[in-house]
Order: C-alpha cells, then sequence, then structure tokens
C-alpha cells in the first residue's frame, strides 16, 4: 500500500507535464474551430473580440470556390496507391529473405536495409531528372513511386516475422500441391496482417503529410496534394486568413476524428513497429 | 525456366529490387557522380574533379550558409537529445504506470502526429504573431506586457521556434515508442526491484533505464538523421532563404536553396548555372555526415552484443 501513495504523489507532479501539453493540443484544435465558423474581416481586426456572427460560410466556400475535396481526393489517392504498393513489394521482398535460404542472402538483406541510412531527400534532384526523362514530373505515379520505394522499414519487420514462422506451414502447404506463389498470398500473407498493419499505420501518417516529394515532383495545381494547398492559403493570411482556419480545420479534424476512434488499436501498431525499427 | 523453378524467391525479389534500386539506390550513387561535374541539369556537364567540393568548402559565401545552417541544425538536435527526449521517456513511464488518465494522455499526446507541417506552422503564427497573436495577449492579460514580441520578427529566436513545432508535433511518435520498449522489460525484474523498495523513480533509473539503452541510442540516431534532413518548417517558416539572415536554415534546406535556386519554384527563375553539380555535392556532404554517424551507431550496437 505504500508503494501506491509513493507512486501517487511523485507521479502527480510529473503528470502536470502531461497535462499542460494535453491541454495545449487540445486548446489549440478548439481554437482553430471556433475561428475558421468566423469571418475574415471579423478575424483580423477583432481577433479576440465576442464574434460578430458564427457560420460555415467559408466551409461552403471551400467546396464550391476552391474545389477542396479534389486536393483531399489527390492526397488520398496518393495514400491509397502508395500504401498498397510498399505493402506488395516489401512483403514479397520480405517472404523472399525470410523463407528461402540462398547465396548472397546477407548482402541482398544488408543491401536493402541501406535505405534507413539514405534519406531520400538527398537524392531528389537525380530523381527529378529521372522523373523528367520518364515524362511522369507533374503526375501522382512520380511522387508514388518515389515513396513507395522506401521499403526498407517494413522488409526489416516483414523479415523477421516470416523467418520466425514454422516452416511446417510452408510445407505442408506444398505439399497440398499450392504453387510457391499462392502459398504466398493464400497462407503466409494473411497471417503477416497484424504487422502490416502497423506498418500501414506509421507509413500513412508519413505518406498523408509528406511535404517535399510533393513539393518538387507535383507543381502544377492540379496535382496538388493537401498540405501544399493548405500552404496556399497560409502563406498569406491578409489575403486569406478564414480559408487558411477553414482548410486547417478540414485536413486535420477528420483524421483526428478517425485516430481517437480507432486510437487503441492504432497506438498498439505503432509501438509494436518502433521497438524493432 | 527450371533455373528459376529451383529459385522461387528471385521472383518474389525482382519487383521490389528493381523499384527500390531504381528510385532509392541509383539517386544517391548518381548524386555521388554528378557531384564531380559543372551542370546545371539541361546544358552541357563539364567533369571537374573535386571542384564543387573545393567551391563549397573555400567559398566564404557558402562556407558562412553551411555553418549557419549546420549549428541551427545541431541546435535542433542537442535540445532534443537534452530536453524532448528525457521529458518523453518520463511521460511514457508514467503511462506505463497507468497514471490517473494515461488513456486520455496517450491520445492527446499522439494527435499532433496528424496534423500536417503547414497547418502546424499555421497554428504557431496564431499563436506568436505579433497582431493576431494569442500569446501576446495572455502576457498582456497575466500583466507580463513588458514581454510582450514579434515573436516571429525576431532572428534570435527563430531556430527555437522552429524547434518548439518539432518538438510539439513529434513528441506523441518518441513517446509510444519508449512506451514500447519499456512493455518488452520483463515483469520479474520490475517485481524484484519493488520488493528491495526501489522508489517510484528509483525504478525508472536502476532497472527500466539500463534495458532501453538500445532503444535510448537509436531515438538519438534518429533525431540526428531528422535534424540533418528536416525541412519542411524552415521553409514553410522562413521561405527559400530560411528567413531574414538564414535565420532558421536548416541543411535540408540549403540544398534545396542551391539544388532549385532562390525563386519558390523549383527549376524556375534564376537557377545557378552550376544548380545540379553544386547542389549534388551538398547533398553527398549530408549524406556522409549521416552515414559516419550511423556507422558508428552500428559498431556501438554491435560492441554492447558481444559485451553482453
Amino acid at each position: 500500500m505504500n508503494g501506491v501513495s509513493e507512486k501517487k504523489k511523485s507521479a502527480t507532479f510529473a503528470s502536470l507535464l502531461l497535462w499542460i501539453y494535453s491541454c495545449f493540443t487540445v486548446f489549440v484544435l478548439g481554437y482553430l474551430v471556433y475561428n475558421s465558423l468566423r469571418q475574415k474581416g471579423d478575424l483580423l481586426s477583432n481577433t479576440f473580440g465576442l464574434p460578430k456572427s458564427l457560420g460555415f460560410g467559408t466551409y461552403l466556400k471551400m467546396f464550391t470556390e476552391q474545389k477542396f475535396h479534389h486536393y483531399f481526393l489527390n492526397s488520398a489517392f496518393i495514400l491509397v496507391a502508395t500504401l498498397v504498393l510498399i505493402v506488395l513489394l516489401a512483403s514479397m521482398v520480405a517472404y523472399a529473405l525470410g523463407r528461402y535460404k540462398f547465396k548472397f542472402k546477407n548482402a541482398v538483406q544488408m543491401y536493402f536495409l541501406l535505405g534507413l541510412m539514405f534519406p531520400a531527400s538527398l537524392g531528389v534532384l537525380p530523381l527529378f531528372l529521372l522523373m523528367k526523362d520518364l515524362s511522369l514530373l507533374n503526375s501522382y505515379a512520380s511522387v508514388i513511386l518515389v515513396m513507395s520505394a522506401g521499403i526498407s522499414m517494413p522488409v526489416l519487420l516483414l523479415t523477421d516475422f516470416f523467418a520466425k514462422m514454422p516452416g511446417e506451414i510452408y510445407e505442408s502447404a506444398i505439399l497440398d500441391g499450392a504453387s510457391e506463389w499462392k502459398t504466398f498470398y493464400r497462407i503466409m500473407f494473411p497471417l503477416a496482417s497484424p504487422v502490416v498493419f502497423s506498418i500501414c499505420i506509421v507509413m500513412s501518417v508519413q505518406i498523408w503529410n509528406q511535404f517535399f516529394m510533393p513539393l518538387i515532383f507535383l507543381q502544377d495545381d492540379q496535382h496538388k496534394t493537401v498540405p501544399l494547398i493548405v500552404m496556399k492559403y497560409t502563406s498569406n493570411l491578409m489575403l486569406s486568413m478564414d480559408k487558411a482556419l477553414t482548410a486547417s480545420v478540414i485536413a486535420t479534424v477528420p483524421i483526428l476524428i478517425l485516430f481517437m476512434i480507432f486510437s487503441e488499436k492504432i497506438l498498439d501498431g505503432v509501438a509494436s513497429g518502433g521497438v524493432k525499427g | 525456366m527450371s533455373f528459376i523453378k529451383k529459385r522461387p524467391y528471385l521472383l518474389f525479389l525482382l519487383p521490389g529490387f528493381l523499384i527500390y534500386s531504381l528510385f532509392v539506390v541509383y539517386p544517391i550513387v548518381a548524386a555521388g557522380s554528378i557531384s564531380f561535374f559543372r551542370w546545371n541539369g539541361i546544358g552541357p556537364k563539364t567533369f571537374i574533379g573535386f571542384d564543387n567540393y573545393v567551391e563549397l568548402f573555400t567559398s566564404t559565401e557558402l562556407m558562412s550558409q553551411f555553418w549557419n545552417a549546420m549549428l541551427n541544425s545541431l541546435r535542433i538536435f542537442a535540445l532534443t537529445v537534452l530536453v524532448v527526449i528525457p521529458v518523453q521517456i518520463i511521460a511514457a513511464y508514467l503511462i506505463h504506470n497507468q497514471v490517473k488518465g494515461y488513456k486520455y494522455f496517450r491520445v492527446a499526446v499522439f494527435s499532433p502526429q496528424f496534423i500536417s507541417t503547414p497547418v502546424i506552422v499555421f497554428i504557431f503564427t496564431l499563436l506568436l504573431d505579433s497582431n493576431v497573436g494569442v500569446f501576446n495577449k495572455v502576457l498582456e492579460m497575466v500583466g507580463l506586457g513588458e514581454y510582450v514580441r514579434p515573436w516571429l520578427g525576431l532572428p534570435q529566436y527563430g531556430i527555437y521556434i522552429v524547434w518548439l513545432m518539432i518538438s510539439w508535433s513529434g513528441f506523441g511518435v518518441g513517446m509510444i515508442f519508449f512506451l514500447g520498449a519499456m512493455k518488452m522489460i520483463s515483469k520479474e525484474s520490475l517485481e524484484a526491484g519493488y520488493l528491495d523498495g526501489a522508489g517510484f523513480w528509483k525504478r525508472l533509473f536502476v532497472i527500466i533505464l539500463p534495458q532501453m539503452k538500445v532503444t535510448i541510442l537509436n531515438m538519438v540516431l534518429i533525431t540526428y538523421i531528422v535534424s540533418m534532413t528536416i525541412f519542411d518548417f524552415s521553409f514553410i517558416l522562413g521561405g527559400v532563404s530560411g528567413g531574414v539572415d538564414h535565420n532558421v536554415d536548416v541543411m535540408a534546406l540549403m540544398f534545396y536553396r542551391i539544388a532549385f535556386g532562390e525563386s519558390n519554384n523549383p527549376l524556375g527563375g534564376n537557377i545557378s548555372e552550376n544548380a545540379m553539380g553544386l547542389g549534388s555535392t551538398v547533398a553527398c556532404v549530408l549524406f556522409v555526415l549521416i552515414f559516419v554517424i550511423s556507422m558508428f551507431q552500428v559498431w556501438l550496437t554491435y560492441r554492447r552484443r558481444e559485451e553482453a
């Protein structure tokens, strides 16, 4: 019992830190939402006064005039395509490395790990030239390809998983007459789904918020992603304070709600992915 | 056909190998080779050996930009390691011990991870701006009006504001990683400490931290790589030039500026005649800086394993 009360005392003080941090976060988000309901003139000249009126006017404008949903779809499409490619490529490579024994396996494994030390942004000049030669500038494919090539972390996690799987599962499938490919995608891959899930979570956040690659490869407004379009509004606040606020809320709140609904699963996924990575 | 039949792994490796080689490995190798040329990406390409490296390290202008950006990156790194990581560990420890409201904390602390960088920079503008900033208003309200400053306009604070933004948004991920590492520690060793009468904090320092060394080292390395390659915050806050007198400039932004020019539009506007060559040179120097430290880290980890 003594331990419990002692834990309470020392922990309460340190908890203050968590309180401050999370109150700040909640305040900031609330402040964004509240101000997004106000009008531009009111915002700029009467920032801390009582609002003249509250309403969803700017939201309406964002979807009619500004076609914000278009950029949302851009981001969503890039996200889904990249995730599918990463999972497909990484699980196949990992399966080869985890399941089979062959010459130079260690070297191949090292080769795929190099990416952990190669920040993709440093290779962006040759990538830019490469995309230009492939005429892929200003296409979704450029960003999708570059981001889905970053398979080092998923390969590392999945190789570990496949290597630890008992060999009997594989052998009995082969004995049943299943081909190598069928064994992989019918039996082995579904077994890896918890690992795949945690990879998807970590990668989704990175892909959704990716700023650098879309900035370089998607220069026409048509193809821009949500972060880039938000920056268009926030870069001139005198002109578009209201739109900047509304765009920020639209870009942030739905995703946070999704996160809160699935937070238990997501946080566990991140934690199990992080221990290895 | 039978060659492949005997080696089914080749087909599994092939697609990943091709994409990964073309879009991850090749660009780094190509950057290495381009750094020996004088080239703007379109015009004639002249081999000049190590001249780009010589130029980078002897030109006063480039060197002053380089050291300024380097210093800023190192400031972010040092502050994160000295302040953020210890706080993340303490926060993880509290949540691990299920302090009151820990479920709520877990969610609240991780949330900023889902907010994209332009929104984060915008939020800090709303807080710190000289006209509409909440922070100054709060200072006035609590009677500290004399400390009101145009926070975003003062060059000496710029890089610390960038650091604040990075810390706020990245705090949750690191904390969750530490939390994951704590969960891996065996119950027995914790209970033994409990029976020995080790207090709440003593258990953290004596039992948990020593078992988390590898995770902590990994986080320090990740922090280093991030501070060398972080780009968004400085770019959005200070533009291509990295603010007034490059006050929020960091290594990756300097690389971008040399490679893509001062204009906001990549490969448009006033691009120098050696943008590709010199840009690649900066990228290679950065790459070496990351590679050396990573190798040192790998060596440290392996040595530790052999000892144990």
